[in-house]
């Protein structure tokens, strides 16, 4: 059996020739461009707080007063992820649409719980169906509600993006709150007008751009095209980030607003204030 | 610590397939192959976990006082003629001839028939977007109706005047609007997904 010393040698062996065998598909500096661009991104949108748009999406600030109503009358909330699923030969963009589903469900689930208001979530997906029951046991847990969630549950309907709308359309209506949110196709309208139709409020949310008239027509709120991908940011409810990327948007302008001035009046002959003002 | 660690382990694979898909490598290429054949089993698994639970909730239907009895009778049914033609001795299973047939003749057409009611859905659509949008329904509804009457199949030069002005329209500004979209969605998908991969995401939930 080898010592430490040794292990550590073989090992880093071993990472020397898997790097030393290794090649770049595209070269280095279209790979190296390819690192730096989601990490630029990430620092440019992920910061200073989760929230990206200081605008409300999709009318999302209502469902606490839709969740209190449908507590009053006693409905519940259905929630539908979308036809695309994870592992179904859907697109990757669809079914990444599917996965940005899950903190929308989050969202509501939480909501939900701490109103008293049952969660039914039908999914085509069995995979699909086991995140969304863990998305539900964690806003229970999240909310201190565990008592609360044996009234909610997810149900998988079976397979196939017909069947989805099929289900909808055979749903017996009367919720409180419906949410579709996730990839859809040519059986996106009918999916809609099967849960959405007779309930007091809803929210469509998808990224497909050939599917937007569904939310737009039919729902109370919809989310539609990049949106959807906006709306990760829109449920995490903190006021102050809200406020921090107003403020940070308001600065924004106002330094381009500055510099296009700045230029002009250069343009026209002012003097350069630019080094007064920094000091050179 | 078990977040830690469900968020190291997205990471970690994450990170895998992002550079399997940037650097040829045996070994990171062969490590890659075994996250994705692990996501086939477990897909797989899922599939026989899913379609249990719903033999299971239809039984269950059965022996209560579902309303729905029927459904669940001829899904059942249903589930088991497939099941039965797939497994049976000497069977060539997705692709029998009798599962074959089943599909051919029971669930295309089912589904064809779902999709044919759409039109009538779409104008039950657009009903309800004029009387609960207001001034946005009309308005979308006009650009749609706009849009139909430059496709309308007529002849002579009111027929090409229209045909030019549709490939107008269709070439410039709905391309236009969908370049847009698709961009929008591309960079924030993107963004969303490396979010997911670097395991930026994990503490919302």
């Amino acid at each position: 059996m080898p010592n430490i010393g040794e292990l550590a040698s073989q090992f880093i062996n071993w990472a020397v020739g898997a790097v030393g065998e290794s090649s770049m598909r595209i070269g280095s500096v279209p790979t190296l461009v390819t690192l730096l661009i989601p990490l630029v991104v990430l620092s440019l949108v992920a910061r200073p707080a989760r929230r990206w748009a200081g605008s409300e999406v999709g009318a999302l600030a209502n469902m606490a007063r839709a969740m209190a109503l449908a507590a009053e009358s006693g409905k519940d909330v259905v929630v539908s992820l979308g036809s695309a699923g994870l592992v179904r030969g859907a697109s990757a963009a669809e079914r990444l649409q599917t996965l940005v589903a899950l903190p929308l469900l989050g969202h509501f689930a939480r909501a939900a719980a701490r109103a008293g208001v049952p969660v039914h979530v039908a999914s085509n997906d069995p995979l699909v169906t086991f995140l969304a029951q863990g998305t539900l046991d964690e806003s229970h847990r999240l909310t201190s509600t565990r008592e609360r969630s044996g009234s909610s549950m997810v149900t998988y309907i079976g397979e196939g993006r017909p069947l989805a709308a099929a289900a909808a359309l055979a749903d017996e209506g009367g919720h409180g709150v419906v949410l579709v949110a996730g990839g859809l196709a040519e059986e996106g309208l009918m999916l809609l007008s099967g849960l959405s139709g007779s309930a007091p409020w809803s929210v469509g949310a998808t990224a497909s751009p050939a599917e937007l008239a569904g939310p737009l027509l039919l729902d109370d709120g919809a989310v539609v095209g990049p949106e959807l991908f906006q709306a990760l940011a829109e449920v995490a409810p903190m006021a102050h980030s809200r406020t921090t990327v107003i403020a940070a948007n308001r600065l924004i302008v106002g330094i381009v607003v500055a510099m296009l001035l700045g230029s002009l009046a250069m343009l026209a002959g002012a003097p350069d204030l630019a080094p007064f003002l920094v000091g050179r | 610590m078990r977040r830690s660690l469900s968020s190291a382990a997205t990471v970690v694979a994450g990170l895998l397939i992002l550079l399997d898909l940037l650097v040829v490598n045996p070994s990171l290429g062969s490590a890659a192959g075994a996250l994705q054949e692990l996501l086939v089993l477990l897909a797989a698994s899922a599939a026989v976990g899913g379609s249990a639970t719903l033999v299971a909730r239809h039984v269950r239907h059965l022996a209560g006082a579902s309303p729905d009895r029927i459904g669940s009778i001829v899904l059942l049914a249903g589930m088991g003629v497939v099941l039965a033609a797939g497994l049976r001795p000497g069977s060539a299973g997705a692709s029998d001839p009798i599962v074959l047939w089943l599909v051919a003749a029971l669930l295309v057409p089912l589904a064809t028939a779902l999709f044919a009611m759409l039109f009538f859905f779409l104008l039950a659509a657009a009903r309800h977007g004029i009387e609960a949008q207001g001034r946005e329904g009309v308005v979308m509804l006009a650009a749609a109706m706009i849009a139909v009457v430059l496709l309308l199949p007529i002849g002579g030069a009111p027929g090409d005047w229209l045909a030019t002005a549709a490939d107008w329209v269709r070439s410039v500004p709905l391309a236009g609007v969908f370049r847009g979209l698709l961009i929008g969605v591309a960079i924030l998908a993107a963004v969303t997904g490396t979010r997911i991969l670097l395991g930026v995401d994990r503490g919302s939930e």
